[in-house]
């Protein structure tokens, strides 16, 4: 393959330029392409193209299913119709609009964002069919399914004809483009990219879960509003059985072929569900549209058996899709008939074919071909040596307890860190460790007992309470954001401090190099450095770490036993549950042992060393005996 | 006597409601299965519905009697459930996207359009071998047809949940559930173990459509709402409960069609919505689904 041209560019220019220029062709159109029924498409396009922006930002960017988008963008598309009846000016008819996608959306979202996967897609399902119902049959205001007539009011007492209605659209889809291209660039935009691969690390660290999905189905709900309200003014006349199941699955297909998290996939998708339906009434054209993608999908298996290997179910599924669609378009009497079938048959392809739609193809195209120069990083600042000094007690546990079951995994633990004091934690495996860490950041309720933070006693059984009190915590098995840079890991945990002080995280943990490799393609090793960086850029008053070392080379724990270290000496509280014994005897002023759930030793390492409690546990009893214990972790 | 009318007439609607209801727990069931073995659901199980009572259909035209038909039914059903999988979710669950869910409802849209070209776009009876009479239990009445759908429904799940308990390849299947890595590992063919439960959910699906379609009449609209319903019951009983989908599916058929009586048939289905979505927001694991507990 050949390496692409170096142009000197930076992709944000090149993307901004492109845009620009196709929304300039946009507003020239109506010149060439003549005619009410024209106008009428470009228009509708750019309506979608707003409303699947609004609905990217939970198919793609929060990775939900959402099924309600066509149901909010009829609330919207009604809210702006009874406005404009009651006799409310554009801006105030398309602001009813918005407010009447943006309540019921975040009433929705409140419970409905504690789901995952398949009960989220339910419960967005049942409160689209909900809307149908209501809009149906409150027939005193919606006038049933025998629809609204209205007609469309003027801007500032400026009339709108159907070409300037149109301008008017599109400069809205700019400005809502734009929008959400900033709001996703920014740290709530990594936030949502971070909580999608582990919302439990987006928790421990403060980012807020499901503060940030609810914003983000709120800005998507108002948009699908603001779609429901251009979209009324630009047919005069709504129905309730137009905005159906029908539409929610053309709009979800829509997000999907044109690509899923990206403003310009949301807009390719939206030209291609308003263009396609109504380009396929022409039977020529639809003919030569099949043919031509039976033509594009059979490169794939060609290529693969002329490599002498049978093509896999992904290159080979495309093609036979299109051909079965190119049969049934030329051997099939009533072509008519099968529309709805042959139209499956293309988006099969499509989503089998294009995973991650035209956007996506197309960016890899383009990266293929130019070399894009990147933003130059900004030199580091801070570190660990800029942390908080704590004062008091650190970390103060009284009579914890937790079982599963009849499965008693902590019991009765009490415990004190001291300021400035590391204490190591060990015990053989299933010895409650990790669930007592659990309990501490939040992650568990404890069946009783007490935890006391800096101080503070947070919330039982909340992650954020627990982080607000100044906890933070790496993770046995990691939790990376794989979708993220390691400095956008860090940006994003930051409550304060910007891209020097992230900068300064890095390294400070020694990944100042991969700054800007994404998360999906560091070694395990680094990753693990890379959480107590992100755990640090938190400011914590006492660090959790839990087996840091599980997993690492030989090199790799001397350079985390020097971390540890500077992390001790610039006195931040370290609880630190390890196996390797010299990690833990180099850095821990104290060691506390648990055995099945209970707290069996607690002392300076040579102390607990010598307790035949200890031995015990780690050896079992008929080994107390023996003399020579330096198998022992300390 | 005004009183008891009423509530006679109430009670009439909560039967018969709650005798169709379980063939929504029937649908469910097939969910259930699909979720248990691969983490995925088909949102195309409605049309697999659809498409089973058509099959039947065909089949008693020809002259085959009623038992013989729903057997052939259930065949196809399976091997359209087995195609499901192979074609909409394999690919999407390896590579750990939502795809499936939009494969699954591509591959159902593809259905509806062959069944209309197939069959024609018409509401068909279905006929059965049993007496359109009902019977009378205190005053409630019950049709025949009512009792065939109940004790089918039961009958299959219960017939199922027996397989899956006391075979092997039932045992096997539930270690896939469990843990497919794990599973591999002891010498299970996982893929097999999944494929073998869209089948056997194909089967379900098109058995519900050969005890319905009497009920409702056969056309390729059918069954557009049941795979909502459906999936509302094994979502509310919790995706892992087992029976407990029996009676969200009683409770729900009964609710439908008592709020329809009260309030109108347009806002026959409200109730149940809100419901669901109350119910999900309080109990997201289900009625009667086990607690996650989240590990790190």
């Amino acid at each position: 393959m050949f390496a692409g041209v170096s142009l000197g560019l930076r992709e944000n220019t090149v993307e901004r330029i492109l845009r620009t220029a196709i929304f300039i062709g946009l507003a020239a159109l109506p010149a060439l392409w003549q005619g009410q029924y024209a106008i009428g498409l470009l228009t509708l396009m750019a309506v979608y193209g707003v409303l699947l922006i609004g609905l990217d930002t939970t198919v793609g960017y929060l990775g939900q299913i959402n099924l309600a988008q066509a149901a909010l963008f009829a609330l919207g598309a009604y809210g702006t119709a009874l406005a404009i009846g009651a006799g409310a000016s554009l801006p105030l008819a398309l602001a009813a609009g918005i407010a009447a996608a943006l309540l019921p959306g975040a009433a929705l979202a409140l419970p409905a964002l504690r789901l995952e996967g398949p009960q989220f897609a339910l419960s967005t399902l049942s409160f689209a069919t909900l809307t149908i119902i209501v809009l149906n049959e409150c027939e005193s205001v919606t006038n049933g399914a025998l629809g609204l007539s209205i007609t469309r009011p003027s801007l500032f007492s400026i009339p709108l004809n159907a070409t300037s209605f149109y301008w008017l659209c599109l400069a809205l889809l700019f400005g809502v483009w734009e929008a959400s291209k900033m709001l996703f660039k920014s740290r709530f935009g990594l936030a949502i990219e971070a909580l999608r691969d582990s919302p439990t690390a987006t928790d421990a660290l403060g980012i807020g879960t499901l503060r940030h999905k609810v914003l983000a189905f709120a800005w998507g709900s108002a948009l699908a509003g603001l779609a429901g309200g251009l979209h009324t003014m630009n047919f005069e006349y709504l129905q309730p059985a137009a905005f159906g199941y029908d539409l929610m699955v053309m709009l979800l297909l829509g997000v999907v072929f044109g690509g899923r998290r990206s403003q310009w996939g949301a807009f390719l998708g939206a030209a291609v569900i308003a263009m396609l339906p109504n380009l396929l009434s022409n039977r020529t054209l639809f003919s030569f549209l099949v043919s031509f993608g039976c033509i594009l999908t059979v490169v794939r298996p060609i290529r693969a058996l002329l490599s002498h290997r049978v093509p896999v179910f992904r290159e080979a599924a495309p093609a036979i899709a299109m051909a079965l669609a190119v049969t049934l378009v030329f051997f099939v009497p009533n072509v008519e008939e099968w529309r709805k079938g042959i139209f499956a048959l293309f988006l099969f392809a499509v989503v089998v074919g294009l995973p991650n739609g035209i956007a996506g193809a197309l960016t890899a195209t383009l990266h293929r071909w130019i070399r894009f120069t990147p933003l130059p990083l900004k030199p580091a600042a801070g570190g660990i040596n800029s942390s908080r000094k704590s004062e008091g007690i650190a970390l103060r546990l009284f009579g914890l307890c937790k079982s599963f079951g009849g499965m008693r995994a902590v019991e009765n633990v009490t415990l004190e860190i001291g300021q400035g004091e590391t204490l190591g934690l060990i015990g053989p495996n299933g010895s409650g460790k990790t669930t007592l860490v659990n309990l501490i950041s939040g992650l568990y309720t404890p069946d009783g007992g007490t935890i006391e933070i800096a101080g503070k006693r947070p919330a039982s059984g909340s992650l954020m309470s627990a982080f607000s009190a100044g906890a933070a915590r790496t993770f046995q098995n990691l939790q990376p954001f794989f979708g993220l840079t390691a400095l956008e890991s860090i940006l994003v945990c930051q409550q304060e401090g910007g891209e020097s002080e992230a900068m300064g995280w890095l390294l400070a943990v020694g990944l100042e190099g991969k700054a800007r490799v994404r998360c999906s393609e560091l070694s395990y090793g680094d990753l693990r450095f890379l959480e107590i960086a992100r755990a640090l850029a938190t400011r914590p008053r006492i660090l959790m770490l839990d087996e840091p070392a599980a997993g690492m080379s030989k090199p790799d724990i001397v350079r985390l036993i020097d971390l540890i270290s500077s992390i001790k000496r610039a006195g931040i509280p370290i609880l630190l549950i390890e196996h390797h014994q010299d990690v833990v005897a180099e850095l821990c002023d104290r060691v506390a042992v648990m055995d099945g759930g209970r707290l069996i030793a607690l002392g300076t390492p040579n102390q607990v060393r010598r307790d035949p409690k200890v031995i015990e546990a780690y050896l079992g009893a008929d080994n107390i005996a023996r003399e020579n214990m330096e198998v022992l972790p300390c | 006597m005004q009183i008891n009318v009423e509530f006679l007439a109430l009670a009439q609607m909560a039967v018969s409601g709650g005798l169709m209801g379980m063939a929504y727990a029937l649908v469910a069931y097939g969910f259930q299965l699909t979720h248990a073995a691969g983490k995925a659901v088909n949102f195309g199980q409605g049309e697999l519905v659809m498409l089973g009572a058509f099959t039947g259909l065909s089949l008693s035209g020809c002259g085959l009697p009623y038992w013989a038909a729903v057997s052939g039914a259930m065949v196809v059903g399976a091997a359209l459930g087995w195609f499901v999988e192979r074609t909409a979710v394999r690919l999407a669950l390896q590579q750990q996207n939502e795809g499936w869910v939009l494969l699954t409802i591509i591959v159902g849209l593809f259905g509806v359009s062959a069944a209309e070209n197939i069959w024609g776009r018409e509401d068909k009876p279905f006929p059965v071998p049993w007496p359109e009479s009902s019977l009378d239990f205190f005053g409630i009445s019950v049709t025949w047809q009512e009792l065939v759908v109940a004790a089918g429904a039961l009958g299959i799940m219960t017939l199922i949940e027996l397989a899956k308990r006391y075979t092997m390849v039932g045992i096997a299947v539930q270690a896939v559930s469990a843990d497919q890595d794990a599973a591999e590992v002891c010498g299970i063919r996982s893929r097999s173990a999944i494929s073998l439960s869209w089948a056997v959910s194909g089967m379900a699906a098109a058995f519900a459509g050969t005890i319905i379609g009497p009920v409702t009449t056969v056309g390729p609209t059918m069954a557009a709402a049941l795979t909502l319903k459906a999936f509302s019951v094994a979502v509310v009983a919790g995706l892992d409960s087992g029976f407990g989908l029996l009676l969200v599916g009683l409770a729900l058929g009964a609710t439908e069609n008592i709020s329809g009586f009260l309030l109108g048939s347009g806002w026959r289905e409200a109730p149940g919505l809100i419901m669901l979505i109350v119910g999900l927001a309080l109990r997201p694991q289900g009625l009667f689904g086990k607690k996650i507990i989240r590990k790190v």
